[in-house]
């Protein structure tokens, strides 16, 4: 039971380390905005002229 | 439309201003902080659940040493959601903020120290019980809440900007934001009275139990889905008005009617849910961490029932013109 000594505080380390990355995540402003990423496909702009120029 | 997918509550980040962004961004910090520390304390609290059913007469010991250690870990956590995550409830209690919900952070910062300080106390004497998890799950919820009344408020401030046929309305929401208010400052004085009842009562008859019940009380008379209930159903019916063509068949008299009707529902629905819940937590039925769970289901219930407006709005609408010309309409 003494490894309760080890685990408990790697355990705390866990949740700084998630809380670090949580804030990083949230202030470098990737919550900002959770749907335009995923139809930016969607509104790409497909005309033969744009499909040549990224050729 | 796609971007219809998302909650309408929560304006779009390229219409909001540095400020705003920012305060949306601090909320959810602090909510996402406290979120995670509450399933690591209540993973700590777990022994403390199970205590009664052990009964190994040597298993006992090493088990209250473990729990000590436990309570020891959640205090450790605990600590930085009661200072960081719950900064703006203190600022809004001790009055450091001059906005409305002053009067609604009160019952929740003495609930919180109410239950902190023993449970503090508690753990450096190993004698006691503590409740950090219900404290930590009470910091969680209630950010909670409060990030989807930030979301509701932003809409509304860029619905104010310009928009001239969002004019009248403003009046109309004012109107229904003074009675949920008034209707709040009630509801806290009636709680906190029923609380300090309560607890008095409970003193006399078993002092053991008279925290955790006025810890309850208190948590319970944090009128979160009361403050929720105006500026919620009023952010859907702007994303509503937004959203839609004016030739779309939504006037804004039905759009009107059905605003205030959900709005009704939302003060009178989390006020009978309060009224209900309350003599169950009075006879001491309601733990700390059941009263925090009440109180998230309660604000929930008012954003799912403001989003109903959008499609309640169109249905009337559409049955209003297909037979009389709406009296007040956008396309007039």
């Amino acid at each position: 039971m003494e490894i309760l000594y080890l685990l408990l505080p790697m355990s705390l380390a866990f949740v700084a380390a998630i809380g670090a990355v949580l804030w990083w995540a949230v202030f470098s402003g990737q919550y900002d905005d959770t749907e335009s990423a995923a139809v930016s496909i969607l509104h790409d702009d497909d005309s033969a002229q744009a499909v040549d120029r990224d050729k | 439309m796609l971007t219809n997918m998302s909650l309408p509550i929560f304006p779009a980040t390229k219409l909001l201003t540095p400020d705003q962004i920012i305060a949306r961004r601090r909320t959810l910090v602090r909510l996402g902080l406290a979120w995670l520390v509450m399933m690591q304390v209540m993973m700590f609290a777990l022994p403390s659940y199970v205590r009664h059913e052990v009964s190994v007469e040597d298993g006992i010991e090493v088990f209250q040493w473990a729990l000590k250690l436990m309570n020891w870990a959640s205090l450790v956590l605990t600590i930085p959601v009661m200072i960081y995550c719950a900064l703006p409830i203190w600022r809004g209690a001790f009055g450091a903020t001059k906005t409305h919900r002053m009067s609604m952070d009160t019952p929740v910062a003495i609930s919180m120290l109410a239950a902190f300080i023993p449970s503090a106390w508690a753990t450096w004497t190993g004698d006691g019980e503590v409740y950090f998890d219900s404290i930590s799950m009470f910091v969680a919820f209630l950010l909670t809440a409060r990030y989807l009344q930030i979301g509701a408020q932003q809409s509304l401030s860029i619905a104010q900007r310009g928009k001239s046929d969002v004019e009248q309305f403003d009046h109309f929401f004012k109107a229904l934001t003074d009675r949920a208010d008034k209707l709040a400052v009630v509801f806290i004085f009636i709680q906190l009275s029923l609380a300090a009842i309560a607890t008095l009562a409970w003193w006399y008859v078993d002092a053991d139990r008279a925290l955790p019940i006025m810890v309850s009380l208190l948590v319970m008379s944090c009128p979160c889905a009361l403050s929720l209930a105006a500026p919620c159903a009023f952010a859907v019916a702007q994303s509503t008005l937004v959203t839609r063509s004016p030739e779309s068949g939504l006037d804004l008299a039905s759009l009107r009617a059905v605003t205030a009707r959900v709005t009704t529902q939302n003060l009178y629905g989390s006020l009978a849910w309060h009224l209900f819940t309350v003599p169950f937590a009075a006879v001491g039925w309601v733990t700390p961490w059941m009263a925090a769970l009440a109180m998230l289901l309660s604000s929930l219930a008012v954003v799912i029932n403001s989003l109903r407006i959008s499609r309640l709005s169109t249905a009337r609408g559409e049955r209003v013109t297909g037979v009389t010309k709406p009296v007040f309409s956008l396309n007039r």
